[in-house]
């Protein structure tokens, strides 16, 4: 039983839950593509207004209708792989925090990076990343100039950066949890999703008052407009390097954050005498 | 503190030892009155609980100890501390010669730990998936995973539960779920926290067995904590009691006896009309002609009640007992007080 981490054993890990999650499949299938469906459509009516206004207008802000639909595609593929690896709380940590299901955590012989990046469900939480990639095969076939290559690789690599952004804000926003948890059951959540319904706006030709602040202090504008711009090749070059910068400085933050609140965590909590109490 | 049995432990045969542990935590008190919220709101109020108070113990391997002591005693807080769940404010901690704090990975590879009111097992998968789980999240090898995995099916008797869903067993059963898949990985140390909590008569008792015989026959070191204290005694060969947040009680039960005095009950069935009385002891209740009377027989030698018993005139029957160790730990959670 060797305690050594290797990538043979990180994706044993994941293949047990991704054997979990197939397990869930086959076991409620009709109830489970029933969820996948939901999610699916849920996905789609959520990004439809701007994509019919984009339809209406023949583009919106610089960006013509299947830019837009790029654009949309590619949140959805974000939103969606973090939900994959991030369903149904590792993405939500102020959700673990508040119901006391770290007490778990600390008994399973894993670091607990590791404990939260091995949460892999496939299958029954895929409704949003299936719908990203659907929404992409019909949008890269439409743009006016076909993607190259190099386009495909900042594709993964910005997509990889606005994943980041977003579970480090996560976290961020998580480690006011330890301090409260009950009052800050659902923060993560509660920012997950305002980051998510606004990154579907496009900025182009917003004033830089309100494109500002989303591409800062609510960086909304790093999970899909800003990186669809750098993607298709609509900034100049500098601005490529702006968001892998702004992940690192955020995750750096939120994992100084993080440990900081779980140390008060440990050394102060306990259900019953912690102010804001823990749920057991 | 009442008793302190004191052994020379050397490092390698301690499982577990605090030394001078202290956990502080501070407890906000409120108001609802509309003076008092508003107070609440510029200078709250607050209250230090001492929920371990310099506790020291050492637990050596192989033994089977029982943790009790009134509610808020600190029982649960110890248990956390050993796990690594929470950290103390002051003193050291150290279980199977290493730092809760600084190896919670190594520690777990060797602990068991079971909360009474939490279950470990995944809630919409079937028992046998949960223990699949934990095969590939411990990396038990395939042949002791096996060979364990025989052993908690024949014991625990689960072999009917391992395609049910967890949200779908009664507690009982659960709680045997819950108990095998902590055994998977041959803990060499295995902390209970209410593992009774709840379970019926049958429940209980295969419990019980099962973890006498894991200590007896597998040298696990157990520590276990309860409210039943007939469970404890007849699991433990060594009882830690708290109270207060201090270790108030080591040693064997027999010794909580010898120290509440030893009370025997006697209980007298008398032919109607016939009163009895005891010199020597306290009439406790009485209820259509059966007396029950409470005598210390450490004062009063036991030879000396019974010439006075069959002195007695209306006698139709007698029982005599032990105190039960339910009785003599009530009698000191009150002395505690």
């Amino acid at each position: 039983m060797a305690d050594k981490m290797t990538w043979k054993r990180f994706l044993k890990l994941l293949t047990v839950y991704a054997k979990m999650d197939l397990g869930s499949l086959l076991r409620d299938t009709k109830f489970m593509l029933i969820a996948i469906i939901s999610d699916i459509f849920a996905n789609i009516s959520a990004i439809s207004g701007i994509f019919l206004l984009a339809w209406k207008f023949n583009g919106i802000g610089g960006l013509d209708r299947y830019e837009i639909l790029f654009m949309l595609a590619y949140g959805s593929i974000v939103n969606g792989t973090i939900e994959v690896f991030g369903s149904p709380n590792a993405a939500f940590p102020s959700r673990i925090i508040g119901r006391g299901q770290w007490e778990h955590m600390f008994i399973i012989p894993l670091p607990y990076g590791i404990q939260l990046l091995t949460g892999f469900f496939p299958f029954t939480c895929s409704g949003r990343f299936l719908s990203g990639i659907v929404l992409m095969c019909f949008a890269v076939p439409n743009l006016t100039s076909a993607l190259s290559w190099q386009q495909f690789f900042l594709l993964a690599g910005n997509g990889i950066v606005s994943i980041i952004i977003i579970v480090a804000l996560s976290y961020l926003v998580s480690s006011l949890a330890f301090y409260a948890p009950v009052q800050c059951e659902e923060i993560s959540t509660t920012v997950r999703y305002s980051i998510e319904h606004t990154s579907t706006f496009p900025l182009s030709g917003m004033p830089d008052f309100m494109k500002l602040p989303l591409l800062t202090i609510f960086p909304a504008g790093l999970t899909a407009w800003l990186p669809a711009l750098i993607i298709l090749g609509k900034t100049p070059v500098f601005v490529t390097i702006y968001p892998v910068i702004f992940a690192a400085l955020l995750s750096l933050t939120a994992a100084h954050y993080f440990k900081k609140g779980f140390r008060y965590y440990v050394k102060k909590g306990i259900n019953r005498y912690h102010a804001g109490g823990h749920r057991c | 503190m009442l008793k302190k049995e004191s052994t020379v432990i050397t490092q390698a045969d301690t499982a577990v030892s605090m030394d001078n542990v202290t956990k502080i935590f501070t407890q906000w008190q409120r108001e609802n009155a509309g003076k008092g919220l508003l107070k609440n709101l510029f200078k709250p109020q607050k209250k230090i609980i001492s929920a371990l108070d310099n506790v020291s113990f050492n637990v050596k391997r192989g033994e089977f100890v029982a943790y009790a002591g009134p509610n808020g005693a600190g029982k649960s807080t110890t248990m956390k501390l050993l796990a690594g769940m929470l950290q103390p404010t002051e003193g050291n901690i150290s279980v199977l010669g290493m730092s809760p704090d600084k190896d919670r990975i190594k520690i777990m590879r060797k602990l068991g730990v079971l909360f009474g009111n939490r279950t470990e097992l995944w809630w919409d998968h079937p028992v046998s998936q949960s223990f699949e789980w934990k095969k590939a999240v411990w990396n038990i090898p395939n042949a002791v995973y096996r060979k364990n995995l025989e052993m908690v099916i024949e014991l625990l008797d689960i072999e009917n539960l391992l395609k049910t869903f967890a949200r779908e067993l009664s507690l009982g059963q659960r709680m045997r779920a819950d108990l095998a898949m902590m055994l998977l990985h041959s803990p060499e140390l295995i902390l209970l926290d209410e593992p009774t909590l709840g379970l019926d008569v049958v429940a209980k008792r295969q419990m019980i067995d099962f973890l006498k015989r894991i200590n007896h026959e597998n040298d696990v070191t157990i520590i276990v904590t309860s409210h039943d204290m007939d469970d404890l005694e007849e699991m433990a060969q060594r009882i830690l009691m708290i109270s207060g947040g201090r270790i108030a009680y080591d040693g064997i039960f027999d010794g909580l006896r010898e120290i509440t005095g030893s009370p025997a009950r006697f209980v007298l069935t008398m032919d109607g009309g016939f009163v009895p009385s005891l010199e020597s002891g306290r009439l406790i209740s009485y209820e259509n002609g059966v007396y029950e009377f409470e005598a210390d027989i450490t004062k009063f030698p036991i030879r000396k009640l019974l010439r006075q018993l069959s002195d007695m005139d209306g006698i139709k029957d007698v029982e005599i007992h032990k105190a039960s160790i339910e009785h003599v730990i009530a009698g000191l959670y009150a002395s505690w007080k």
